[in-house]
């Protein structure tokens, strides 16, 4: 080949292998913005960094930074630990440059220009919403979610309405061993949905108010409490098979209330939390239980309501954070051992027959567990 | 105006500088001929960066960040390998020039006519990209204020002006000292093509540690002053340099430097390093 010939020939293979080394490299249609379809638009100057919106939907993300100061000007988008997920050099004085990032995850990223091409820049938080691909998915599955929670709760409140039911014919029948044997599984029914229970301000009062809660004059103290001390402490009275009577009736209000219920998947989570604060600040204490001390039953319910949301909302967890849901097995698995040496026949050991040692134990496995579960609710609707 | 012009100073220089010592060499050492392939290199680039970013442009798109980085991270790292190639290409080249024996001088270069072009095109392309992108801005801006097109064309011409003074200088100097000199600025100005091909790799996540500085002497050269703007252009120097970028640069300019002042071989051509 001639040189001519041999140049032109490899000019033209490069410059093939150039656009096609263009070509593979991944770009992005520019993206739209929020609002307007636009792009977020950045207001740079030698002091400032204005960002039209501190937060965007995960996918591409366009910025068009407009730099109205004097110094030459860069622009970031960091995620955490400074990580860069996408950067604009060299955007002169008077000019306007475009940066798209690909954001897959939602988060707490951060936004910097650096007038002057140095330092770390004039910042501000920017946040990322949702999951580019996985959104979809991911609300289908919490509303999955929501909704096999929801069949749960309404089982156990027809348990509930069931078993409270045959307890207070065990009260009106004057029939205290029996209803003494009954007042911790009917309880068990409650305890487990009680932040759903607990949603309906009215009722909880009534149905798990202690004597020394705050009431409104002329509202009567009623509810498993109430009867719990006649049974255990005073005897039956003359009006117990009426409360009994109007325990069912509320129970039967709750259960009522059930269908129409509305539940986000951040709710699902939270409710798994706090059935364990339940534990933490009630069932250890004591205190719910005074008369009958059967405060294991409801520590166990608790925990098992507990454990019911998280179960729901699994799926989700495996797919955000594979590491939590093995951890939170974990967890459950520790204070369901420690809560099964404390079994006795059908049912637990008393309260008053614990150690302050066997106390100190449940509430340090409690605690262990609901440092993961408090993890739940960021981790899902992330 | 100030602020694009030297943009467009450190843009041109970092092409410009390498084309003109190459242009220098073929002119001292009688390869006129060889000129062609320079200009040809440098239109394919400037044509495939205009290209693209006009591409992008005209279908909405843009170069992912990621992309745009890797892109140039890479592409800086091959012009490296060039341009080392071209300091021991010219390196053997002067002593057999001293011999005055075609063939030997003809063998020395028989690599020539494609390293020639792809050296020319890579040390342009290599920040074109970045360049048409920039340019395209300034333009899309000059419909309200020419200021930024001005500036940047102004720094353009700069670069170039400072370029064709280098090329003046080198076919001044005495034809051994040629070599030597423009072999010891090549061999830095590749350590910071290098340094800065692997800052933009660890931009784009590809190499860690961005956030670990060897030093930082940018208060007392701003990158936006006239002396950090020629410092990066020329040598491609970072005033805030990570340490792997410390590390690389270190490396490359004592295994290079060591090769490149080692003593000759008698009456035999050196080999060519690649």
């Amino acid at each position: 080949m001639s040189p001519v010939t041999r140049t032109a020939a490899g000019l033209t293979s490069l410059t093939v292998a150039a656009a096609l080394l263009a070509g593979c490299t991944s770009t992005a249609p520019a993206a739209q913005g929020p609002g307007d379809g636009g792009p977020i638009t950045v207001n740079a100057t030698d002091t400032a960094c204005e960002v039209s919106t501190t937060q965007a939907p995960a996918g591409n993300v366009t910025f068009r930074i407009t730099n109205a100061g004097s110094k030459v000007t860069e622009f970031y988008l960091y995620a955490t630990g400074d990580r860069i997920m996408g950067e604009v050099e060299n955007i002169g004085p008077g000019l306007s440059r475009d940066l798209i990032v690909e954001v897959p995850d939602g988060g707490t990223y951060t936004t910097a220009c650096k007038p002057g091409m140095s330092g770390d820049g004039i910042r501000a938080p920017f946040t990322v919403t949702g999951s580019a691909q996985r959104a979809t998915d991911t609300n289908a599955e919490l509303a999955a979610a929501t909704a096999g929670y929801l069949r749960y709760v309404s089982s156990q409140s027809d348990a509930l309405v069931t078993k409270t039911s045959e307890f207070a014919a065990a009260v009106s029948a004057r029939d205290v061993a029996k209803a003494k044997t009954l007042f911790p599984v009917a309880r068990t029914y409650y305890e487990r949905i009680e932040p759903i229970a607990e949603s309906f301000g009215d009722l909880d009062p009534k149905l798990d108010g202690r004597e020394d809660d705050e009431r409104d004059p002329g509202v009567a103290w009623t509810g498993f409490h109430r009867l719990e001390k006649d049974l255990w402490i005073d005897g039956l009275k003359a009006d117990s098979p009426q409360i009994a009577a109007t325990l069912v009736t509320d129970t039967k209000d709750l259960q009522g209330r059930i269908p129409g219920l509305k539940l986000t998947s951040a709710e699902l989570a939270n409710g798994a939390k706090s059935l364990l604060d339940e534990v933490a600040t009630g069932k250890i204490t004591g205190e719910e239980d005074r008369y009958s001390h059967t405060d294991l039953w409801d520590f166990q319910a608790n925990v098992e309501g507990s454990q019911a949301a998280v179960a729901a909302l699994r799926p989700v967890i495996d797919q955000k954070d594979p590491a939590l849901g093995p951890l939170l097995d974990q967890r459950f698995e520790a204070v369901d051992t420690l809560l099964q040496g404390y079994r006795v026949g059908d049912g637990y050991k008393l309260y008053t027959q614990l150690t302050p040692e066997d106390t100190k134990k449940m509430a340090a496995a409690v605690d262990a567990l609901a440092e993961p579960v408090s993890k739940v609710a960021g981790t899902v609707t992330a | 105006m100030l602020g694009n012009a030297l943009i467009g100073l450190r843009e041109g220089l970092e092409a410009a500088l390498v084309v003109a010592i190459l242009v220098a060499f073929l002119v001292r050492t009688g390869r006129r001929s060889e000129l062609p392939r320079v200009w040809a290199g440098v239109a394919l680039a400037v044509a495939v960066s205009v290209g693209v970013t006009l591409g992008l442009t005209l279908t909405q798109q843009a170069l992912t960040f990621q992309a745009q980085e890797a892109l140039g991270g890479s592409l800086s790292i091959i012009a490296v390998g060039f341009v080392t190639w071209m300091i021991f290409w010219m390196r053997s080249h002067g002593r057999t020039l001293s011999r005055e024996l075609e063939g030997a001088l003809d063998r020395a270069v028989s690599m020539g006519p494609w390293a020639v072009v792809v050296m020319a095109a890579l040390a342009v392309g290599r920040e074109g990209l970045e360049t048409a992108i920039f340019f395209f801005a300034a333009a899309q801006a000059a419909g309200e204020t020419a200021g930024p097109l001005v500036g940047f064309l102004i720094g353009i011409a700069v670069a170039v002006a400072l370029a064709y003074g280098i090329y003046r200088g080198a076919l001044k100097i005495d034809l051994g000292r040629f070599f030597t000199v423009t072999g010891f600025l090549l061999i830095f100005v590749a350590a910071g093509i290098l340094a800065y091909g692997v800052h933009d790799l660890q931009e784009a996540g590809l190499l860690p540690g961005l956030n670990t500085l060897a030093f930082d002497v940018s208060d007392v050269v701003p990158a936006d002053s006239w002396y950090g703007t020629l410092l990066k252009g020329i040598f491609n120097f970072s005033p805030q340099t990570t340490v792997l970028q410390a590390v690389v640069w270190s490396l490359y300019v004592v295994v290079v430097l060591a090769l490149f002042l080692r003593p000759a071989r008698r009456r035999t051509p050196a080999a060519t390093g690649a």
